[in-house]
């Protein structure tokens, strides 16, 4: 209702509203993600971008419940399926697990050394007191979607396998125990170029074929562009901007996500990046978060008012929402511009 | 050598690199053979483990001993490979800056940033000490440090990533080098502070009248930024030439699939990627022939015999070492793609 | 579709062939070294002789007069390294020596490494308070002299061979629990641990299958070293007169009961304290071994 723009069409399969989390450290707290809202509809892919402190991975782990217990305060409703998981006692959360999975960054460290890989794969099915026979088929099943056989992992441990390929087994152990969202937290960013193509059709593929929610995390803009429907732009824990992945690009409404946009270099001598004005400058501490729009002292547009006033997620005409007080609605130069690959 | 290479920095020819193992010898690099002229920017590009980390530790003279180098890399005329420690040493340190990847580990968290500053130009340079401080504050304020002189008397942790990184670069232009190295030094950063960087390391580049060398895994990177372009792979240079010719038109089978390869924000979601199946080659039994023959869509038996020489186009500024190359574009459609995108 | 996973099927069943042959030949053990295999040698001649001290052929009983007062070594099985002041083959009473104390030191480990790995996993996993109390204990035991404390405990419950193997155990619960916490803390935010919370895996199955076992290699290299030490302390303990009351034959209490004649027949302690230095360069010579070998792989992987 704040943000009609920002909602999906369908019924959501995921819903979250007013997250906050609140991390402690020695006497001092910061809100690693503050009043996030957003929801995923089945079959939906989300891109959550942002730079390194944004809370984009944070999000992630609150939202399967994975965040260190002790010093973190989690607030906010994570509806899915009709209950709320941050309110669900602890033996319903893991019998809930199956249906919400999560692939990691470095998939070799994502596996225990000193496990075999049939065992790594079906651990959630064993978990699960499914019985080996059917176990082993679902592994298979799950291994076969990634293009591996049963027969070519088995008896083997993680480090005899490439980054590339234990992502694909990472993404077979997700897969096996018959999740309905997953949860990619920067999947492809230790990868190679030539592999990392070959893990975005893959998911791609899946979430075709399994009909899977896929929420997708990255630093990386080019990547996220093409593999989101929707894509949230967080700074400093806040969504500043959400919508549809074409509204985004083509016109972003909000001066960070331009920001961004402009940074992300093109592989394409033709294209020049102007050099800014100014230096796009770095994120303030996140124990001091600055008044008003946090975005506001790296801002070029920054008014009296972005200090006073914090925005909130409006929407915007060309179909996301944005929060921001100034916020831009001519098409960006950059992407508009270069489409030297159209051929 | 004639008075026209009074224009080449630097000089690589035929450089090997070779690990010395309980199994024998295993070729990290191989044949690695370029010049690299006055004020040109190079990108060197490669994915993991096709060698780019290791041609830059053979350039700087920081292989292990276990390590053996073998060709010619001449910095300046002279040949470094022949030359005794001491004098490789002081001629790096007097002509060659670098800048690493990660600013935490190359900056000493226990010294202070000025001293780290002058250590080398008080060294190579023999400058006093004030006149060493006085430059290390011109450089700190040259490479965007907001105050300099505060900066000077801290510690580096007190500063973040791209503080640090631009700390690194002050220090690799303490002695007025003629070449910077700076190897992945933005793959760390967050991308609206790595474009701050590299355009700060490109400012200086045409500012000082440096060579630079950009070392990278990411072609987007290499791309406005850098004349020239050598592609890596599998321990071998597989293309090389003008960066523009390269993107344009690639020859080599592997770049071209690298270009294709890469997700673009021009494109609209869900464009399916082309994908190079397999794997890079392992080090440890690289092929006979062309390292990216078992790879290659259009590889043919000899390809995966022996490794092909390079070939030069017309006017020998773009090789490329592929038997099967992409076709090259006809007449005037280099020129017309350039028209098309400016 | 299905032509392209077919596409992808086929490409990898080839990329899988290719694999590297099991990693099990490449983390087999580093070659040993000329006194490395002294040391592996010795301990494990030691066990068997400890086990089967009994069953050797012909070796007289440890308290059985088998020979002259304070006889120097002779070429015969249970002369070999002389005999004491009562007369009886010094041989036979350091290898029964040797099964006293190797088994005294082997349940006090034990004792130590359950007790000191849970606590230190459940302080390492949980923190907060269970964290605190296992700090404080393995403090307090760690500033303690090891020879007071167990010099306390036996004045309160008496010596026999049972509080030697609790005393010595509690000397070492602090050391375990450390090293246990130390390496849970640095696997706890490793994705694989999320990646199995993540599938739904309890608590005592994460510490169980996914960190009990990263934990091993690190605990086998410490454990040699640390059994040593408890050689030494039950030695020392001996020595004091406070260890298994005699007659019982123990390394220590044969240096003890040699002291006064030490002058005249210095080849009485030879025995005993052979077997105490050689057993415990070995021990700590394997523990190096150990954690060599651990290095190395660690590098590998």
């Amino acid at each position: 209702m704040s943000a009609p723009a920002a909602k999906p069409a369908a019924f959501p399969l995921l819903s979250v509203e007013r997250l906050t989390v609140t991390f402690r450290r020695g006497g001092r707290a910061f809100n690693a993600v503050e009043d996030v809202s957003l929801d995923v509809a089945p079959g939906e892919t989300l891109g959550l971008v942002g730079e390194s402190g944004s809370g984009k991975t944070t999000i992630g782990r609150a939202l399967l419940r994975l965040l260190p217990k002790g010093d973190t305060e989690v607030t906010g409703s994570i509806v899915y399926a009709g209950r709320d998981i941050l309110a669900l006692p602890a033996s319903d959360m893991r019998r809930a697990r199956a249906e919400l999975q999560m692939i990691f960054q470095d998939p070799v460290s994502s596996f225990n050394p000193r496990r075999e890989m049939q065992d790594i794969v079906g651990e959630g099915l064993e978990i699960r007191g499914v019985p080996r026979a059917e176990r082993m088929r679902l592994v298979e099943a799950a291994l076969g979607d990634v293009g591996f056989s049963l027969a070519s992992v088995a008896g083997r441990r993680p480090h005899q396998f490439s980054g590339g390929q234990c992502q694909r087994i990472a993404i077979a152990r997700a897969l096996a125990v018959g999740p309905r969202l997953i949860v990619c937290d920067e999947p492809v960013a230790s990868l190679d170029v030539s592999v990392q193509a070959h893990i975005i059709n893959l998911l791609q593929d899946i979430r075709e074929s399994r009909r899977l929610a896929l929420i997708f995390i990255s630093h990386d803009l080019a990547v996220v562009r093409n593999i989101s429907d929707r894509v949230a732009v967080l700074y400093m824990g806040r969504i500043v901007e959400i919508g549809p992945g074409d509204a985004i690009y083509r016109r972003p409404a909000h001066p960070y996500t331009r920001m961004l946009l402009e940074a992300v270099p093109v592989p394409d001598p033709a294209w020049r990046s102007a050099p800014a004005a100014r230096p796009a400058g770095e994120m303030p501490s996140r124990l001091a978060p600055p008044s008003g729009c946090r975005f506001r002292t790296r801002c070029p547009r920054a008014m009296a008012l972005c200090a006073e006033v914090e925005p909130s997620l409006v929407a915007m005409p060309s179909g996301q929402s944005a929060a921001c007080h100034v916020p831009h609605d001519e098409p960006a130069p950059a992407v508009a511009g270069s489409a030297r690959r159209a051929s | 050598m004639t008075g026209g290479d009074q224009d080449i920095l630097l000089d690589c020819e035929a450089v090997s690199c070779t690990l010395a193992t309980s199994r024998g010898p295993l070729a990290l690099l191989k044949d690695v053979t370029f010049r690299l002229g006055r004020r040109t920017a190079l990108g060197i590009v490669g994915e993991s483990g096709a060698g780019k980390s290791m041609l830059i530790k053979g350039i700087m003279g920081l292989t292990p001993s276990d390590i053996t180098v073998a060709g010619r890399i001449g910095l300046d005329g002279e040949d470094m490979v022949a030359m005794p420690e001491a004098r490789k040493r002081a001629l790096l340190g007097r002509k060659v800056g670098m800048v690493f990847q990660n600013p935490m580990t190359s900056l000493n968290p226990f010294v202070r940033v000025g001293r780290q500053i002058d250590e080398a130009s008080r060294l190579h340079l023999r400058l006093g000490k004030a006149e060493a401080r006085a430059r290390a504050i011109a450089l700190l304020s040259q490479v965007g440090i907001p105050d300099p002189q505060e900066c000077y008397a801290e510690y580096p942790h007190r500063f973040s990533g791209g503080m640090k990184q631009r700390i690194m670069i002050a220090t690799a232009l303490a002695c007025e080098p003629e070449l910077l190295i700076a190897d992945e030094a933005t793959t760390a950063l967050d991308v609206t502070v790595q474009k701050d960087i590299l355009d700060l390391l490109q400012a200086l580049q045409g500012q000082r009248r440096m060579s630079m060398i950009l070392v990278t895994h990411n072609l987007a990177v290499v791309a406005s930024r850098t004349d020239e372009l050598l592609v890596l792979y599998g321990g071998r240079v597989v293309e090389y030439g003008p960066t523009e010719r390269v993107f344009a038109a690639p020859r080599h089978r592997y770049t071209e699939a690298l270009l294709s390869a890469v997700p673009r924000m021009d494109e609209p979601a869900h464009t399916r990627l082309r994908t190079i199946p397999g794997r890079p080659p392992d080090p440890q039994d690289r092929p006979a022939g062309c390292p990216f023959a078992a790879r290659c869509p259009a590889a043919e038996e000899r390809c995966r015999q022996e490794m092909p020489g390079m070939t030069l186009d017309a006017d020998g500024r773009h090789g490329f070492a592929c038997f099967v190359p992409v076709p090259a574009p006809g007449p005037g459609a280099t020129a017309a793609r350039a028209e098309a995108t400016s | 579709m299905t032509a392209r996973s077919q596409d992808i099927k086929a490409q990898d069943l080839e990329a899988a062939s290719a694999l590297p042959a099991p990693a099990t030949a490449r983390l087999r053990w580093p070659r040993l070294k000329g006194f490395e295999w002294f040391a592996f040698g010795f301990v494990a001649l030691l066990i068997a002789a400890a086990v089967l001290v009994d069953v050797i052929p012909g070796l007289a009983r440890p308290n059985f007069p088998y020979g002259d007062f304070s006889q120097p070594p002779e070429w015969s099985l249970n002369g070999l390294l002389g005999t004491d002041p009562l007369g009886r083959s010094i041989l036979s009473r350091v290898l029964h020596g040797a099964r006293t104390t190797l088994g005294i030191v082997a349940v006090a480990t034990a004792i130590a490494l359950a007790i000191g790995m849970t606590a230190g996993m459940l302080a390492g996993f949980y923190r907060g308070p269970v964290e605190r109390a296992v700090d404080l204990y393995a403090n307090t035991m760690a500033s303690l002299p090891p020879i007071l404390v167990i010099l306390a405990l036996i004045a309160v419950v008496g010596n026999s061979v049972l509080t030697m193997m609790l005393a010595l155990g509690i000397l070492d619960i602090g050391v375990y629990a450390r090293i246990a916490k130390g390496g849970v803390i640095a696997q706890n935010d490793r994705d694989y641990v999320l990646a199995a919370r993540a599938m739904g895996a309890s608590d005592a199955r994460i510490l169980a299958r996914e960190i009990l076992p990263n934990l091993v290699p690190a605990l086998t290299a410490i454990v040699p070293p640390l059994v040593a030490g408890l050689i030494i302390t039950e030695g020392s303990l001996s020595f004091l007169g406070y260890g298994i009351p005699p007659p019982a034959p123990s390394w220590g209490g044969m240096i003890a009961s040699s002291t006064d004649l030490l002058s005249r027949f210095p080849l009485l302690v030879v025995g005993p304290i052979l077997a105490i230095v050689l057993t415990v360069y070995s021990l700590n010579t394997i523990g190096d071994s150990l954690a060599r070998r651990l290095n190395d792989r660690n590098r590998n992987l």
